[in-house]
């Protein structure tokens, strides 16, 4: 206890360890953290040995139709119960939807109460305000900015107080996690169940007598504490024992109210509709979850700690319990191709057990073994998060999934799926293929229909396929005006939602998260770099009508942008991207989501690989001309100069005055000369040098001119003096070099349609004084007598072929 | 010698009161060999409040935590990371306050030779009476060993790669032989025995360490100072420090400092406070770099420019003390100037200053 006061009120401290142990009025107090396997165990043994006549829980009074489906022999943990809110009033009706989640684990003191409280026979509840309270009070607009999901746990508290930082300090602790752990986790499967609940509830009235009291009433705390005291009140009036298990926070305030019941007051309540559901949940959504404000993270970790306090019916093995923990991850590691040799692992167990010892701890706690890993197995320089360390976080995360009986119902993303199907009128009254024809331009709810068959193939849940119409992602067509879908509604469909349930309750939060999800595909196999695939993604997200929600998407593409480092690709993004911003219809993003932000970005990066292109390797030339083309032909039509042009000119230019490869330099200048920076002479003495250099294989001798073709063909037509040079280039080199020449010049000419060949050819025919058609071979040179002679060699070919018994020749395919 | 009038004192020297206090209310179990216990030794380098100890190494407890668990084990440790985040000053005062010496010591160069690791003779006695334990000049490992203490070898990849091949085996075998004084005659190092590394991965010069002698250290990086308000607190101070041995006040207005302190970090980190990413140069970007470019410019100021220091000076020597030698670099740095310097000049004078100087010293070039 006395470490606990630290620098905190130590009057206040001590009073609620006091009333916590003692029990006044057999109202027993547990003061807990969510997901904390320490707590959980003091809540067990609380509730075995004073057999309750209720268990109150701090939760949503909402889900106490869930009580019965949690305690159902089907549900495996985790689970979470997923909480829908829609709003009542118009100003709320506006803010989009919310979702909260109030998850369960094994090693849940909420739900351990619940099952020995059944055990017990006692009656069971939640008596926080309902859900829809809880979440407005808890909802920051950051959250819904960033498509967070709402936690109905709040311990950030936890975590980022004043009390916590000092002790922690004080006990040598990075973090109130850490510290957390050093004070009570280390204290699970303790006999002592009545010290470690006073302790926790003295540790909590710290935290407390340092949070400002303004903070306290704008999260709505005082609300929430009067309506679960009126709760309490009302259990005690049908007699006692009664255990109350919630947040350490508030028991401070609850003993406070209790002690003078008078002062309870019923809070008014928000009015509007909160459709809860139980979901299965996993550990890694935990984890998430968690990272944003509460619980603890890593929960396999807790989850394993747990299971070996039930097994050892006490104090787990703290020994043991590392030890497995630490072999099971180099098992796990050697399956995912990363082996950790023996001394390796024995060194990780050494060292985390000396750092246990070191900081005074009873056993290696979950700090220990990261600063184990660090210290035994990463080699060379790392960063702060070395990747030894992140394998351990997320071995110690888990990947668990937990079930629900089909008692729980359907979850929420598939009602979600149907209810948004009947509001744009699609039929899904029976598994029948329908088709349906959308007007997309010009009604505005055959767009929104639209948005939602494309949002569920964005899912792929194969329910709608796109039988004709415009095909905005690949630019096809995109002057039709109607949209064909044909679709039907099967049991698949239904699978897959439920599937993707844990992506979210409602269709486009599940889209995010699912695109999320693909990229971090893409990232897992190597192909982050695949910038077209992320923009095609965004634009199926637009599509799908997720507009503004894209933007963390967005602004991870721009993070892939700035690490990606090859010319060609980041201008095929910035295309893409810039196309998207220039498109008007389904595809048109709106102006909050940022795109300009990331193409400014995407410019920028691409004026800062310029300087690579001098480097380029001969075989990645090709696309470095075809990047360059695209870039200046872009540039040519920002008409509204969003483009800071001068600096692709400037980096250009330094291109130029280096010595790159003779294709680009063709480019380069081609573009310098057409955007006015460099004159003609400068591309003449190039295409000269290049010309008549001493280059022995003569392909390369017209890379410039290649260049020049490819970049602006153009230019070719327009300026004189460049065809001159090229003329003047044929006149000089021999028949036999013009015979090798020949297809690679033909290859090069192609930059040119016929038309402009044609026009070309009378410019070139006009100067020796003749016309085109002069020079145009005709195709009847050949008389009858040609023809007969012809035929009449070929028989006798046969003839002598067949005579050496080589007629085999003349149908190779027969031969082996 | 007057070991008051040397420049830097030795740790031990420097902190011997607060050695002796903690010695004396050190009740905590020891390792065999060790002078302090290892709780001690945390209270030594991170402080004691309550013993009057002051903390001497900043930003990561856990850190010297995790050094001070490697030392007890049979692994030596390895301290990497960029100049100038203090790993010579954690390897000494680990030493200091483990073994009470922090003087055994291989200063790291590309002349060292094996016999500095293991052991030398005195010539004159070597030719006048042959091999004895007297002629023998013992290298400070091998007093290390003989003393069960801790041995440091700084800049361990500036040795040549054979040199790096011998600390190999010392530091699994933990014994030095020596033939000449006969055969089986080894000195085994006493319980209390490690060695504490510090080395440089990343300068040109340097020699890859084998994964052999990877395998015999456990590595700790230590990381650039991750508090921005520390670390200008900390670029001045140095800074005062150094100026001292001139007749110039170091007058670096706080924007000034701001802006190098601002320009380092989003540099070392690739990531500036508007959230934009930056190409983080091959060039150090260390605290103590911070402190050589405000030294230069302080000097640029005062001596060649006669104007007060200012943001454009820093942009100057960044550019000549930073960016010295490496043309790709120039180019990252062209690029911060050109699309995070330029809007930040619109908005605040030190960043017009330091724009302006640093699109002239381009173009010079």
């Amino acid at each position: 206890m006395e470490q606990l006061i630290g620098e905190g009120n130590g009057e206040s401290l001590q009073q609620v360890y006091i009333a916590v142990c003692d029990a006044k009025n057999d109202v027993h107090f547990a003061p807990i953290r969510h997901h904390s396997p320490a707590c959980a165990w003091a809540v067990r043994q609380l509730i075995r040995e004073v057999k309750p006549a209720h268990v109150l829980i701090e939760g949503p009074i909402d889900f106490n139709r869930h009580i019965d489906v949690l305690l159902d022999a089907g549900t495996l943990p985790p689970v979470a119960i997923a909480s829908i809110l829609e709003l009542a009033t118009e100003k709320q009706k506006q803010q989009p939807r919310l979702a909260a989640y109030f998850p369960f684990c094994s090693h849940s003191p909420e739900l351990v109460a619940l099952r020995e409280g059944k055990r017990v026979g006692a009656n069971l509840a939640f008596i926080d305000t309902p859900s829809m309270d809880k979440a407005l009070s808890r909802n920051n607009e950051n959250d819904q900015e960033q498509n967070r999901p709402i936690s109905l746990q709040d311990d950030a508290v936890f975590n980022s107080n004043d009390y916590v930082a000092a002790l922690a300090k004080e006990q040598g602790c990075r973090d109130g996690y850490e510290l957390w752990d050093h004070l009570f986790e280390t204290q699970l499967g303790t006999k002592d169940w009545r010290k470690f609940l006073s302790e926790v509830g003295a540790y909590c009235a710290g935290l407390r007598s340092m949070t400002p009291n303004a903070e306290i009433l704008s999260q709505g705390d005082r609300d929430r504490e009067h309506h679960m005291a009126a709760q309490i009140a009302k259990a005690q009036k049908k007699g006692g024992p009664i255990v109350v298990v919630a947040g350490g926070f508030h028991v401070p305030a609850l003993i406070e109210l209790l002690g003078n019941p008078d002062l309870i007051k019923l809070p008014a309540l928000e009015k509007g509709l909160g459709q809860s559901y139980m979901i299965r949940y996993g550990f890694k959504a935990l984890d998430a979850l968690n990272g944003y404000a509460s619980g603890l993270p890593q929960p396999a970790y807790y989850d394993y700690l747990w299971q070996r306090a039930v097994e050892a019916q006490g104090q787990p093995q703290w020994r043991d319990t590392a030890t497995d923990l630490v072999s099971k991850f180099c098992t796990q590691m050697r399956e995912d191709g990363n082996p950790i040799n023996l001394p390796s692992q024995v060194e990780m167990l050494r060292s985390a057990e000396s750092l246990a010892l070191l900081r005074n701890r009873p056993g290696i706690l979950r700090h220990d073994l990261i600063d184990g890993a660090k210290v035994s197995l990463v080699k060379g320089e790392a960063s702060r998060r070395d990747v030894w360390s992140e394998r351990l976080l997320k071995f110690l995360c888990g990947s668990k999934l937990g079930d629900v009986p089909a008692s729980a119902g359907l979850p929420p993303l598939v009602e979600d799926a149907r209810r948004r199907a009947s509001s744009h009128r699609i039929d899904l009254s029976d598994g029948t293929r329908r088709t349906r024809k959308l007007d997309i331009r010009r009604k505005e709810p055959h767009l929104k229909a639209s948005q939602y068959f494309h949002a569920m193939g964005l899912l792929d849940t194969s329910f709608a396929s796109r039988s004709a119409g415009p095909d905005y992602l690949n630019n096809v067509r995109t002057d039709l005006l109607f949209e064909e879908w044909s679709f039907s509604w099967s049991p698949q469909v239904e699978g897959k939602l439920v599937e993707l349930a844990i992506y979210g309750d409602q269709l486009d939060l599940a889209c995010i998260a699912y695109i999320d999800h693909q990229r971090q595909r893409l990232q897992k196999d190597g192909l982050a770099h695949d910038l077209e695939a992320l923009c095609d993604l965004l634009g199926r997200g637009l599509l799908a009508g997720l507009g503004r929600r894209l933007s963390p998407f967005l602004g991870d593409i721009e993070s892939d942008i700035q690490s990606n480092n090859q010319f060609p690709v980041i201008v095929k993004a910035l295309r893409r991207l810039h196309f998207i911003q220039s498109s008007a219809g389904p595809l048109s993003a709106p102006a909050s989501l940022g795109l300009q932000s990331s193409l400014t970005a995407a410019y920028n990066r691409l004026i800062y690989l310029c300087d690579d292109i001098c480097h380029s390797p001969p075989e990645v030339v090709e696309d470095q001309i075809e990047a360059l083309r695209l870039i200046s032909e872009l540039l040519r039509n920002d008409e509204s100069k969003f483009y800071d042009a001068d600096l692709f000119n400037d980096a250009i230019d330094r291109i130029a005055e280096a010595t790159p490869q003779p294709e680009i330099l063709g480019s380069v200048l081609a573009i310098c000369l057409q955007s006015g920076r460099r004159s003609i002479t400068e591309l003449e003495s190039a295409l000269n040098g290049n010309f008549t250099g001493s280059i022995l294989n003569l392909e390369e001798r017209i890379g410039v001119l290649r260049g020049v073709l490819h970049t602006t063909p153009l230019l070719l037509l327009n300026q004189p003096k460049l065809l001159k040079v090229i003329d003047s280039f044929m006149q000089q080199i021999d028949d036999e070099s013009f015979i090798e020449l020949l297809p690679h010049l033909r290859l090069a000419f192609t930059a040119l349609n016929p038309r402009e060949t044609d026009h070309l050819g009378e410019i070139l025919a006009r100067q020796y004084g003749s016309i085109a058609s002069d020079f145009t071979a005709t195709t009847s040179d050949y008389t009858q007598s040609d023809l007969e002679r012809g035929l009449l060699i070929e028989k006798r070919l046969r003839q002598t072929l067949s005579v050496d018994q080589l007629q085999d020749w003349l149908a190779p395919e027969t031969s082996v | 010698m007057d070991v008051t009038s040397s420049q830097r004192l030795p740790a031990e020297t420097r902190y011997s009161r607060e050695l002796k206090t903690l010695k004396a209310n050190d009740n905590h179990p020891k390792p065999q060999g060790w002078t302090l216990s290892p709780r001690s030794v945390r209270s030594f380098i991170l402080g004691d409040h309550e013993l009057g100890v002051a903390q001497k190494f900043f930003g990561d407890d856990p850190l010297v935590d995790r050094c001070i668990v490697s030392l007890m084990g049979h692994q030596g440790l390895m301290l990497v990371g960029e100049p100038g985040t203090a790993k010579s000053l954690l390897s000494e005062l680990l030493s200091a306050a483990i073994s009470g010496t922090s003087g055994l010591v291989v200063q790291g160069s590309a002349g060292i030779i094996e016999d500095h690791l293991r052991y030398g003779w005195n010539y004159a006695m070597l030719l006048a009476d042959g091999p004895s334990e007297e002629a023998l000049v013992p290298s400070p490992i091998l007093s290390a060993m003989r003393g069960g203490k801790v041995a440091r070898v700084e800049e361990l990849t500036r040795c040549a790669p054979e040199v790096q091949d011998a600390m190999i085996s010392l530091m699994s075998e933990k014994t030095i032989v020596i033939p000449e004084l006969g055969p089986e005659v080894e000195s085994r190092a006493l319980t209390g025995f490690n060695i504490i590394a510090t080395a440089n991965l990343r300068d040109r010069g340097v020699h890859d360490m084998s994964s052999a002698l990877k395998r015999r250290f456990n590595f700790e990086t230590v990381h650039p100072i991750a508090d921005v308000s520390f670390e200008r607190e900390l670029v001045a101070k140095q800074l005062e420090e150094r100026m001292a041995e001139h007749d110039i006040k170091p007058d670096m207005g706080q924007d000034t400092l701001e802006l190098l302190v601002d320009v380092f970090r989003d540099l070392r980190t690739g990531n500036t406070s508007e959230g934009a990413s930056v190409s983080i140069p091959n060039s150090v970007m260390s605290t103590a770099e911070a402190v050589n470019v405000a030294y230069a410019a302080t000097l640029d100021a005062a001596y060649l420019d006669d104007k007060p220091l200012s943001a454009s000076h820093v942009a100057r020597q960044l550019s000549g003390v930073v960016f010295k030698d490496d043309p790709e670099d120039a180019r990252k740095l062209r690029a911060y100037v050109e699309h995070i310097a330029k809007p930040r000049a619109k908005k605040s004078k030190a960043w017009s200053l330091f724009y302006k100087a640093a699109k002239t010293e381009f173009d010079k070039r």
